[in-house]
C-alpha cells in the first residue's frame, strides 16, 4: 500500500482530515474506525525491518541522547518496584550477573544467549543445585561517595542478593536461594533450595541489578542514591522533569560507552512525545501503530523504524477458575471460542498485532503461533461455543462481572468487543468497571474476585523460568491467573531441572499446549508496535522482550549518535 | 476595614476544616492505598510485610487519630513525607509551587492583555466586524477544552515550525529566556479560556456603562473617545470583570493540571494528580489544603479590589 512505502516522497505540512483526527487525539474509536479500514493491507505490506543489524561504520564518541518518556520512576530502589520507569535507565547505571546480548551483539531480535556482565563465566553443580560464578576483576564502583570507585567483590553481590531475598518485589525470586559462600573476593557460589537450570536466566532479568551495600547501609533504602558499576552514573533525577546519566569514564567495559550523556525527559503526554521526535528534541521514540508511523514519516521522512514484534501477549481475560461457573473447563473453551481475535488484531490494532499467547514462542517454536498452533478452543467458533457453554449448563448463558484498568486506549476497545462477542454469541452479560490503576491493581493481585479481570502478566521478565514457574505454578505469588493444573505444576518444575535446550523446547511446548487445551489464561491480541529512530542512532535496535526505550534500555550502552 | 479582613479571615477556618474533612474523607473512601501502589506489579504483596508497613506510616490507626494527627502536622506547618517517595512535602511543593504560580500568573496576565482590549474595542465598535471577531474569538475559548487546545498547539506547533517549546522545566532564575520559551504556549493555551468569559464580561459591562449619563455628559463636554473610554468608562465597568476574573481562578488552578501534563511541566497539578493516583494521602491532603487556602485568599482580595476600583464601596 502506498501509505507504508518508504520511498514515496513526503508531504511536509500537508494535514489531511485523517491526519487532524490523529494528531489531535480526538479519540481513539475514531482513530481507530478509520485505521481498521485498511489494517489487514498495512499489515501485510509493512515494509519496516524486524532487525536493525549493528552499524559497520566506526562508532564515534560524544553527543547527548535525548528521549521524551512517558515513565517516570516512582521510586529509584530497585527491590522496591519492576516499574519501566525505573528500568528506563537503571539497566545503565548498575549491572546484572549476566546479560543478554546489546543490540550490536545480537544476530536477531530473539537471540537470547546469555552473556558475561559482571560475571566473566558461571557454572552449575551437576544437579544445578549450586551455581558459582566467577566475577570480573577489576570492576570499580562508581566513583561516588561513599563507594568512590572501590572495586566490586563477590560479598557485595552476596549482600545484594541477600537483600533482594529479604524484602521487596523480587523476594519470591531470591527466596529460592538457600544460601551462597564467597570462597574467594571473585567467586560467588550460589545454593538452591531446589534444582534450576534456569537460574542464571532468572539473574539477567532487567531487575536483578546489583545494587552497593554502603548506601543501603547509611541510608536504610536505596530511594535517595543510586550508585552502581555500569556505564553511566545518574547525575540527576528530578522527580517529573527529567532524569539525566553521564559518561561513566572508570566502566570496566573500556572505550564505552560512546554516548556522553542521556536525558530522558518526563513526557507523559503521547502528543507531546510525538512532537518532540518531530523536533528533534527526542532521538527514538514508540509509537503503537502503522498510522503513527506514516504521519511522522510525513514530516521526518528520514527517520528508522523497526518493526517490533511482540513474542507474548501481556494482557487477556482471566477468570475466577477456582470457582463457579469458570472452574468448568467446558465454560472457559466456550468463551474463548466466542471472542474474535482477528477482528481484534484487525480494528484495533491495525492489523499489527498478535493474536495474543502467554509463553514467548521462541523458547519453543520458530515461527509465531498461527491462530491454528494455538489449538481448537482458540478458533472463533461461536455455534461449537453455543453448544458447548449449554452442555456445561448454561444454555441461556449468565450475568458476570469484568473489571479493568486502561493501560492504553487500545484495551478499552478490546474489552468492549468481548463483551459484545460473549453477549452476542453466548448470552452472556458481562458488566463493566473500569477502575483507576491503584484500585484495579490491588483487587486484581489479592486474587479474591469473582467474575472476570483483563489480567496481565509482569511486563519486565525475559526468561523462560519467570514466564513459566513464576507466572503459572500454583504455589508462586506471581500466579495472578490463579492457575491451579497439576500437570502444569509438574511440568514447569520439570523444565527447571532440565537442562538440555532442545528438551527445555519440548517442555515448554508441552506448557502451552496444556495450557491452550484448558484455557487457563484467555490470552487476548496485542499490538507489536514500532520503535522509530532519528537517522543518526546507531545500535539501539531493540531485541526480543526488551524494548531500547524500556527494560532494554543497557544496549544503549553500545548506541552512538552518527552526527 | 481591619476588622472585615479579620471577620473573612475567621470565615475561611470552617471552610479550611470543611475542606480537610472532604479531602481526607474522599482519599480514605478510594479503594487501595499508597501500599498497594508502591507494590504495584510486584507480585509479592505480603500480607505479613504490607501490615508492617501500614503500622510505620501510621495506617492502620483509627481514621479520626489518623485526621487529627494530620491536622495537628497542618497547623504545626509539617505536612509530614510523601509515603510514595519518602520526600518532605515542603520540599515537593517548594519545586511544584513556583511553576504553577508562573505558569498561572502569565495564564492571567495574558488573559488580560487579550480580553480587555477585545472587549472595550467589541464594546466601542457594536455589531461591526471586530466585535463580530471578537465575540467568535470568546465563544471559542469558552468552547475549546484546555486539552484539546493544548494538543492542537502543540502538535501544529511541531508540523509546521518544526518548534516546541524545550521540554523539561528551567526555572527562570536559571534561564529567563529558555523559561519564557517553555511557559509561553502553555500560559497562552489557558489564558485564553481565561481570557473568553473576561472578553465577554468586559464587552457587555463597557456597553452598559457607555449608556450612562455621566459618560454621556463626557461625549457632551468634547472629551476625547480615547479618554472617555478608559478614563470615565472602563474603571467603573471593571468591577464585574474582576468578579469574573476572581471566579474563574478555580478553574484556572484546575486547569494547570491538564496544561501541565501536555506541557510537561512539574506543577501542583501533576504533582496532585500523580499523589491521587498512587493515594499519597499527606500529598494529596497537603495539595488541596494549599490550594483551599489560596482561593480563600484570592476571593478576598478580589473583594478589596472592589473598594480600589470604586471608592463608593466601604467595609466595615
Amino acid at each position: 500500500m502506498a501509505a507504508t512505502d518508504p520511498r514515496r516522497p513526503s508531504r511536509r505540512s500537508s494535514v489531511t482530515r485523517r491526519d487532524f483526527v490523529k494528531r489531535t487525539g480526538l479519540g481513539a474509536a475514531a482513530a481507530l474506525a478509520v485505521g481498521g479500514r485498511w489494517s489487514r493491507a498495512a499489515a501485510a505490506a509493512s515494509p519496516y525491518p524486524e532487525w536493525i543489524p549493528a552499524s559497520t561504520k566506526p562508532p564515534k564518541r560524544g553527543g547527548v541522547l535525548t528521549r521524551a518518556s512517558a515513565w517516570d520512576p516512582p521510586v529509584i530502589d530497585p527491590r522496591l518496584t519492576q516499574s519501566v520507569g525505573l528500568y528506563q535507565f537503571v539497566g545503565l547505571t548498575s549491572n546484572r550477573l549476566v546479560r543478554y546480548p546489546f543490540s550490536d551483539e545480537a544476530t536477531t531480535p530473539s537471540d537470547l544467549t546469555l552473556k558475561g556482565d559482571l560475571a566473566e563465566s558461571w557454572a552449575p553443580s551437576p544437579d544445578h543445585r549450586v551455581w558459582t560464578f566467577k566475577l570480573r576483576q577489576g570492576v570499580k564502583w562508581q566513583n561516588v561517595a561513599p563507594l568512590n570507585g572501590r572495586e566490586l567483590v563477590a560479598a557485595d553481590v552476596k549482600y545484594c542478593f541477600e537483600q533482594y531475598a529479604k524484602e521487596g518485589v523480587q523476594a519470591f525470586t531470591f527466596q529460592e536461594i538457600e544460601g551462597m559462600e564467597t570462597p574467594d573476593k571473585y567467586t560467588l557460589r550460589v545454593h538452591l533450595k531446589t534444582p534450576n537450570t534456569l537460574f542464571p536466566q532468572n539473574l539477567a532479568e532487567p531487575v536483578a541489578v546489583i545494587f552497593s551495600k554502603e548506601v543501603m547501609e547509611e541510608d536504610g533504602d536505596l530511594k535517595k542514591r543510586l550508585i552502581g558499576t555500569g556505564p553511566y552514573t545518574l547525575k540527576e533525577h528530578t522527580r517529573k522533569v527529567r532524569v539525566v546519566l553521564q559518561r561513566n569514564p572508570d566502566y570496566f567495559d573500556k572505550g564505552r560507552p560512546y554516548i556522553d550523556e542521556y536525558v530522558i525527559l518526563s513526557t507523559p503526554d503521547a502528543a507531546t512525545r510525538l512532537a518532540a521526535f518531530r523536533t528533534g528534541q527526542a532521538d527514538f521514540i514508540w509509537l503503537a501503530s502503522p498510522s503513527e508511523v506514516e504521519t511522522v514519516r510525513k514530516t521526518n521522512p528520514a527517520v528508522v523504524v523497526q518493526s517490533y514484534h511482540n513474542t507474548l501477549a501481556p494482557f487477556g481475560l482471566a477468570l475466577a477458575q477456582d470457582r463457579a461457573p469458570f472452574n468448568d473447563v467446558r465454560v472457559r473453551r466456550a468463551i474463548s471460542m466466542a471472542i474474535d481475535r482477528q477482528k481484534m488484531v484487525d480494528t484495533v490494532f491495525e492489523g499489527h498485532g498478535i493474536l495474543g499467547w502467554g509463553v514467548p514462542y521462541i523458547y519453543y517454536q520458530d515461527t509465531p503461533p498461527t491462530a491454528k498452533d494455538l489449538g481448537p478452543w482458540w478458533q472463533y467458533r461461536p455455534a461449537d461455543a453455543k453448544k458447548l457453554l449449554a452442555e456445561a449448563g448454561h444454555p441461556n448463558g449468565f450475568e458476570t462481572t469484568l473489571f479493568y484498568y486502561e493501560y492504553f486506549p487500545q484495551m478499552t476497545s478490546e474489552v468492549q468487543l468481548v463483551q459484545q462477542d460473549l453477549k452476542k454469541n453466548l448470552n452472556i452479560n458481562v458488566k463493566i468497571t473500569k477502575l483507576d490503576y491503584t484500585t484495579y491493581y490491588g483487587r486484581y493481585v489479592e486474587g479474591k474476585w469473582d467474575g472476570m479481570s483483563w489480567g496481565f502478566q509482569s511486563g519486565h521478565a525475559i526468561g523462560l523460568d519467570e514466564r513459566t514457574y513464576m507466572y503459572m505454578h500454583s504455589k508462586s505469588t506471581k500466579n495472578f491467573f490463579r492457575v491451579n493444573d497439576p500437570v502444569i505444576d509438574e511440568l514447569t518444575t520439570k523444565l527447571r531441572r532440565t537442562p538440555d535446550r532442545n528438551e527445555q523446547r519440548a517442555v515448554a511446548k508441552k506448557i502451552v499446549d496444556r495450557e491452550y487445551d484448558q484455557v487457563l489464561r484467555m490470552w487476548m491480541p496485542y499490538d507489536n508496535g514500532f520503535l522509530v529512530f532519528q537517522p543518526h542512532m546507531r545500535n539501539a535496535a531493540a531485541g526480543a522482550l526488551r524494548r531500547s526505550d524500556g527494560y532494554g534500555s543497557p544496549t544503549l550502552a553500545r548506541a552512538w549518535l552518527d552526527k | 476595614m481591619y476588622k472585615y479582613v479579620f471577620r473573612r479571615l475567621m470565615l475561611a477556618v470552617p471552610v479550611l476544616l470543611m475542606s480537610s474533612l472532604i479531602v481526607f474523607g474522599l482519599m480514605r473512601v478510594m479503594p487501595g492505598d499508597a501500599l498497594t501502589a508502591l507494590m504495584a506489579e510486584s507480585g509479592n504483596v505480603g500480607e505479613k510485610e504490607l501490615k508492617k508497613l501500614r503500622m510505620d506510616l501510621g495506617l492502620d490507626k483509627p481514621y479520626p487519630e489518623q485526621y487529627a494527627l494530620w491536622v495537628w502536622q497542618m497547623v504545626s506547618l509539617n505536612p509530614g513525607d510523601s509515603i510514595f517517595t519518602n520526600e518532605p512535602i515542603p520540599v515537593a511543593l517548594k519545586k511544584a509551587v513556583p511553576v504553577t504560580l508562573e505558569l498561572a500568573t502569565l495564564a492571567i496576565i495574558l488573559g488580560l492583555v487579550i480580553a480587555i482590549p477585545i472587549g472595550v474595542l467589541s464594546a466601542t465598535r457594536q455589531d461591526t466586524a471586530p466585535d463580530y471577531v471578537g465575540r467568535v474569538v470568546a465563544v471559542s475559548g469558552l468552547s475549546l477544552p484546555d486539552f484539546w487546545l493544548g494538543t492542537l498547539v502543540i502538535t501544529f506547533a511541531a508540523i509546521w515550525f518544526h518548534w516546541i517549546p524545550p521540554i523539561g522545566y528551567t526555572s527562570l532564575w536559571d534561564s529567563p529566556w529558555r523559561n519564557l520559551q517553555q511557559f509561553l504556549l502553555p500560559a497562552a493555551v489557558l489564558g485564553f479560556r481565561l481570557s473568553a468569559a473576561t472578553m465577554r464580561m468586559t464587552r457587555s459591562t463597557v456597553l452598559e456603562v457607555l449608556r450612562e449619563d455621566y459618560v454621556r455628559t463626557a461625549w457632551a463636554k468634547g472629551l476625547a473617545g480615547r479618554f472617555v473610554v478608559y478614563k470615565h468608562a472602563l474603571k467603573n465597568a471593571l468591577i464585574p470583570v474582576v468578579t469574573i476574573v476572581g471566579g474563574q481562578l478555580g478553574t484556572l488552578l484546575a486547569g494547570t493540571v491538564v496544561v501541565e501534563t501536555i506541557f510537561a511541566l512539574p506543577g501542583m497539578g501533576r504533582l496532585t494528580v500523580e499523589a491521587i493516583l498512587y493515594r499519597d494521602y499527606p500529598v494529596v491532603q497537603t495539595n488541596v489544603m494549599l490550594v483551599a487556602a489560596t482561593l480563600v485568599t484570592l476571593n478576598l482580595m478580589v473583594d478589596l479590589t472592589y473598594a480600589w476600583l470604586d471608592p463608593r464601596i466601604r467595609y466595615r
